[in-house]
């Protein structure tokens, strides 16, 4: 018994000691570089910096807003009626997290574009042309991308605190002559602070650091693109780090903000409705409504990407509303650019390696935190959960940071050499807490009296967690890793970043660079967007089959 | 079958807040041991150290002779059956009999008749192949008994198994346990609240208050010679009455009464409603009282009755025709005004 305490411990502190080195440190090297008051004070004077620190916080806003009142409609439309397809309406919401944004971004300007298909539209109509992408028109388009991108987290969020409502809270209300509207002011949406808190702030932090998105629209006045551009003169001038060093703080302001907002989140509904949905049935016309409801948010979202494969497919596609002429040569001038293949395997192998990572340290550190209970657990909890408070941009720079201040971490990680650990563990790092969520959930969705059984029938710790735990918690495992594998393929600021030879480049920065070619590159970088998505696809698809009719389980994240 | 043997078992998970206190027990081979009492004695903390799913604080385990204080719960064989039947949901009936019996070592033919039999000994023989979430409550705490029953076990543990059930599954399930324990001389421990069920299964019980032991023995002592007013009350309904304890007598308003059970230190009487009985004025010991209410309940009659002892509950079976008001003559049973402190 001692032994096997000691082991838990001693895994535990293992854990504590890789997210020390691997998050805390590189984020105290940020903070260490970026820490001058001059340069801080700087950043304020600078009328560029502070418009981009502005600039962002509104981005941050407007697409959090946007986001709120789409996932609240949709979620209480889920949550309230039963309607044919159902599960399969709410899968489609999961869309837009494999669809990169900043990939979306390019298919945006060929709708909106000047030349573009609503432009096309509109002079057909005898209406003059709006330049939907110039000026204020950039910032609203960034803020629609990613608020197409980021809905599902907070509808995720929502549909699971939904989920969580005892049915008979709301009864209770009604038997109390409460109002529908009144039962769900009055007890719905106080019970789902826990859903805003979690979903929103993620939305905000997110939104508020996205580098790919503007840096794909050419908005480059706010603050992550600034940091990025400054890249290329870290040599000589340490602003960058100190403009992390703001990110940073206003990242954890708004954090707190939230938590200040929300609060805690209500007392857990001990009783879970056991009584099966309340959903409503609708009629038989009334109920295509909310299917056509997430037909069209899913339309929506991926639109874009839509648009790209339209562009990834045609010669010509300039002032007219569809396609004129179909080709495959984009695809073949895509794979036979020297930077395609190569950045295919890379994420690949970037992302695998860091999805094993992810899963090995999430999933022990939800049976430390949910199950094993050890002292100091809580230490580790905040630890996990800390990188979805910090931007991507801030990790990536301190790794950054880190392998030119020591000596060892140029020796493990080396960069110039070869980036794949570098890589694989900031994308693990910062996918952890996807992992840690997803497995905790399940664990605290399942009763511990089950493993105790195991345990009162003669089953070993390890027996029992492989013989009851991990099969019962087998969806939420699996989505966790998916989650690693796929936001890992699609990361953009330690991709950017961290990667600085031509070889290593994973698909996102060649997605860039092919990008920034002038001429046919806008359309091989869009075939090559089209490779991604689909390969993604068919990751995504093979997970669903693995998982068979348990695919609805997804939804218990 | 198995003796159990616990000895000076304490337990708090807050420090100063004991929920055992140096409680010992002893648990003969086969025998059908209750523990009962109100939520919150620490009596499903017991059960659970028992099965190694709690750590006691100090104090020894004792199966049959052996130490098995700080043996982790896998190698206890003390099968418990969990108050909200924790079967896993993922395996079928069958399976999840089989987990324990395989994890023994048995499989094939073997397996399979033993997980059948289990099966049969609750009246589920045609249940194998089912999925747990398709049965029924009652089909669920059935399979529970079987996975509990299938291993074995030196000691079998059962908490509230029952409490989840319908009242008439209830009373079929209380036959079903004592007959299947009985027929294996299976050493068992009973968690309940539910003292219906203590005083009709146990072969003796324990109850449980404030994490020690209240009082131990056999239902009927228990009920008939409760150790102080709160097994008194615990058991059943019981009055108390007041006056003072002179010389194995209580002196009250109303008369002496003889007093049975040790009277040192003794302060009130008890005695419960069933043992008073309607008399004519003529009875040994009859003193006077009124009717002031009375709830009829078919088979039998509760009234409440004034005396210048006081207030007194009284249990008539086959009720006579009374109403509120009647002047009426009350007597004890001889033997059953105990003496208490």
């Amino acid at each position: 018994m001692i032994f096997r305490r000691m082991m838990q411990y001693l895994l535990m502190l293992i854990l504590v000691l890789f997210l020390l080195v691997f998050l805390i440190l590189p984020l105290f090297t940020v903070i260490g570089e970026g820490c001058d008051w001059n340069l801080l004070m700087e950043v304020f004077r600078t009328p560029v910096y502070r418009e981009g620190l502005l600039n962002s916080l509104a981005i941050a806003l407007v697409t959090t807003m946007m986001v709120a009142i789409l996932s609240l409609i949709l979620a209480v439309i889920y949550d309230r009626y039963d309607f044919p397809g159902k599960e399969y309406c709410s899968l489609l919401m999961l869309l837009p997290m494999i669809l990169p944004p900043f990939v979306g971004a390019l298919g945006f300007q060929q709708i909106l574009g000047y030349y573009g298909v609503v432009n096309t539209i509109l002079t057909e109509c005898g209406l003059p042309r709006v330049d939907f992408l110039g000026g204020e028109g950039k910032f609203w388009s960034v803020c629609v991308i990613e608020a197409l991108h980021l809905y599902p987290v907070f509808y995720l969020n929502l549909i699971t605190a939904l989920g969580n409502i005892d049915p008979t809270l709301t009864d209770a209300a009604a038997n109390l002559g409460a109002s529908k509207l009144q039962r769900f002011i009055r007890i719905k949406l106080p019970l789902l602070k826990s859903g805003f808190l979690a979903g929103g702030s993620i939305v905000l932090v997110w939104s508020f650091t996205e580098l790919g998105t503007p840096l794909m629209f050419g908005y480059n006045r706010v603050t992550p693109v600034q940091v990025f551009n400054g890249l290329m003169e870290l040599e000589n001038n340490p602003l960058p780090y100190s403009l992390v060093v703001v990110m940073l703080t206003v990242s954890a302001l708004i954090y707190l903000l939230m938590r200040k907002i929300f609060g805690t989140p209500a007392g857990g509904a001990a009783v879970k409705g056991s009584m099966g949905s309340r959903a409503k049935k609708l009629g038989s016309w009334q109920k295509m409504l909310p299917v056509a409801a997430f037909l069209l948010v899913a339309l929506l979202s991926v639109l874009p990407h839509l648009a790209l494969v339209g562009v990834a497919f045609s010669r010509r596609w300039y002032n007219t509303v569809l396609p004129e002429v179909f080709t495959l040569s984009n695809f073949e001038n895509a794979l036979s650019n020297p930077l395609v293949v190569p950045s295919i395997v890379n994420s690949l192998r970037y992302s695998a390696l860091a999805m094993v990572i992810a899963v090995v340290c999430g999933t022990l550190t939800a049976l430390i935190t949910s199950r094993w209970r050890l002292r100091g657990a809580w230490a580790l909890d905040l630890l996990s959960m800390l990188p979805l408070a910090i931007p991507g941009l801030v990790i990536a720079f301190g790794f950054l940071g880190m392998t030119s201040s020591y000596a060892w971490a140029r020796a493990i990680f080396n960069p110039v050499d070869n980036p794949l650990w570098l890589l694989a563990i900031a994308y693990a790092v910062r996918r952890i807490p996807y992992v840690v969520r997803a497995v905790a959930s399940g664990l605290e969705q399942t009763p511990e009296e089950l493993e105790h059984a195991a345990r009162n029938f003669g089953a070993g710790p390890v027996k029992t967690l492989t013989s009851i735990t991990f099969p019962l918690i087998g969806a939420n495992l699996l989505v966790g890793g998916l989650f690693a594998f796929s936001f890992s393929m699609l990361e953009v600021s330690d991709s950017l970043i961290l990667a600085q030879k031509s070889i290593f480049f994973p698909i996102t920065k060649a997605l860039l660079e092919l990008s920034q070619i002038l001429g046919a590159g806008p359309s091989s970088a869009s075939a090559f967007g089209v490779w991604a998505m689909a390969f993604l696809a068919l990751t995504m698809a093979s997970a669903g089959i693995l998982l068979g009719r348990k695919i609805g389980a997804i939804f218990k994240f | 079958m198995a003796s159990v043997f616990l000895d000076k078992i304490c337990k708090s998970f807050v420090p100063g807040k004991p929920v055992l206190r140096e409680l010992s027990l002893e648990v003969a081979p086969g025998e059908l041991f209750f523990l009962l009492g109100p939520s919150g004695c620490g009596k499903s903390t017991l059960l659970r150290i028992l099965a190694g799913l709690e750590k006691q604080d100090s104090g020894k385990i004792i199966f049959d002779g052996v130490e098995i204080s700080s043996l982790p719960p896998e190698k206890r064989q003390a099968a418990m059956m969990f108050q909200n039947y924790a079967l896993w949901p993922h395996l079928s009936v069958f399976e999840n009999i089989a987990f324990g019996l395989k994890i023994m070592g048995v499989s094939g033919k073997k397996l399979k008749a033993e997980v059948e039999s289990a099966l049969e000994a609750v009246q589920l023989a045609d249940c194998a192949g089912r999925r747990v979430p398709s049965l029924s409550g009652g089909q669920q705490q059935r399979v529970a008994l079987a996975r509990a029953l299938a291993v074995r076990p030196a000691v079998l543990l059962l908490d509230e198994p029952l409490s989840n059930l319908d009242a008439r599954l209830r009373d079929t399930m209380r036959g079903e346990i004592v007959r299947i324990c009985r027929e294996r001389n299976q050493t068992a421990i009973y968690v309940t609240h539910d003292r219906q069920e203590a005083l009709s299964m146990a072969d003796r019980m324990a109850v449980l208050k404030d994490g020690a032991i209240s009082q131990l023995g056999t239902p009927r002592e228990l009920y008939d010679r409760p150790a102080n007013r709160f097994c008194g009350s615990f058991l059943g309904d019981i009055n108390f009455i007041d006056g003072k304890v002179d010389g194995g007598k209580l002196v009250t308003p109303s008369g002496e009464f003889v007093l049975a059970g040790d009277c040192a230190g003794a302060a009130v009487g008890a005695i419960r409603p069933e043992r008073i009985k309607f008399v004519t004025p003529e009875h040994p010991g009859a003193f006077a009282a009124e009717i002031v209410s009375g709830t009829f309940l078919g088979d039998c009659a509760q009234w409440v009755c004034r005396s210048e002892a006081g207030i007194l509950n009284v249990k008539e079976s086959a009720p006579g025709e009374r109403k509120t008001g009647d002047r009426v003559y009350l007597a004890f049973d001889d033997g059953f005004l105990l003496a208490m402190k």
